[in-house]
């Protein structure tokens, strides 16, 4: 049991390590934590670069760190590294043209269900 | 049985079609390059070669260039070795080596040990350079033109296949467009 909870305690442990006090304020510490769970590590693809600890991940969080450090904008981070890996690179693709149809796909989908099912009601209420 | 039934399964098949290939044909590892058509991303690096002089992207203008991104620990950069000299001797095309996270005496060392295909080498000790090229492993090379723009990024080991059938046409196209 003892081995059990401590095995746990290991899984749920953070991989990385930081030292907080290079950031000035409780607010970029924060920032920074949010952003790494919403940037993903490309070599892992399924985590983000808050779970992983690949090299390149580690690399990734150090370049944020430094960009929020130099007090860069959510969105200017973003952006930076958008523009070297693409959208992929987001956990969370933003809204743009190209994402449209993932965005918006489900919707739409639930739509045409709904517009199939009335029509066949309608269908079998007529032919009543 | 009336079209009408047919069509929400015409629209599944496609569905599953879109599955299929994602499935068993796309490649997830094979991520486009945000940067081809922009400029190469400023850098100054050491210069192994020449270390009163540094290595900067200034010095890809003017000329056709390969930039592969390597390191002297990485087996696959190993394996990729006799083709760039094999390029650099037989094709004339300027190769210039961005090594990631190596110390310099490493790459001295591997230098002493290694014939050279590299033009330049510049030594990207903290790995600041690969991350401004979207670099998620190494080798990886870049076709760069001769405004020091990027063409192309091939991922992974350079084989004569990505070689014959890809880089050296291109080579030969951006070439004809220049004369």
């Amino acid at each position: 049991m003892r081995w059990l909870l401590i095995l746990m305690t290991l899984c749920f442990t953070s991989v990385y390590a930081l030292d907080a006090s290079q950031f000035s304020s409780a607010t970029d510490e924060q920032r920074f934590f949010n952003l790494t769970k919403e940037i993903r590590c490309v070599v892992c693809q399924n985590q983000s670069i808050a779970d992983s600890n690949a090299p390149l991940a580690n690399d990734l969080r150090n370049k944020v760190q430094q960009m929020v450090i130099a007090n860069k904008s959510d969105t200017e981070i973003k952006e930076y590294l958008v523009q070297r890996y693409g959208e992929f690179i987001l956990m969370k693709p933003r809204l743009n043209e190209n994402t449209l149809l993932l965005w918006f796909f489900p919707i739409l989908a639930i739509i045409m269900a709904g517009f199939v099912l009335y029509q066949n009601r309608k269908n079998i209420r007529r032919s009543d | 049985m009336k079209t009408k039934h047919v069509i929400p399964f015409i629209f599944l098949f496609i569905l599953l079609g879109f599955l299929g290939h994602e499935l068993f044909y796309a490649k997830p590892h094979e991520i486009p390059s945000a940067l081809i058509g922009s400029d190469m991303p400023s850098f100054q690096l050491t210069n192994i070669m020449q270390p009163e002089k540094k290595f900067t992207n200034d010095d890809l203008q003017g000329h056709i260039s390969l930039v592969n991104v390597w390191a002297t620990w990485c087996p696959a950069c190993a394996a990729e070795e006799a083709l760039l000299l094999e390029i650099k001797a037989k094709y004339r095309v300027r190769i210039y080596g961005i090594d990631y996270k190596d110390k310099p005496e490493d790459i001295k060392q591997w230098l002493s040990q290694h014939q050279n295909p590299y033009d330049m080498i510049g030594a990207d000790i903290n790995g600041d350079v690969a991350i401004d090229l979207g670099i998620y492993g190494t080798p990886e090379t870049f076709v760069v033109n001769k405004d020091g723009k990027i063409v192309y990024r091939h991922v992974g080991m350079l084989d004569q296949a990505a070689w014959d059938e890809t880089i050296h046409p291109l080579i030969n196209q951006l070439e004809s467009e220049n004369t």
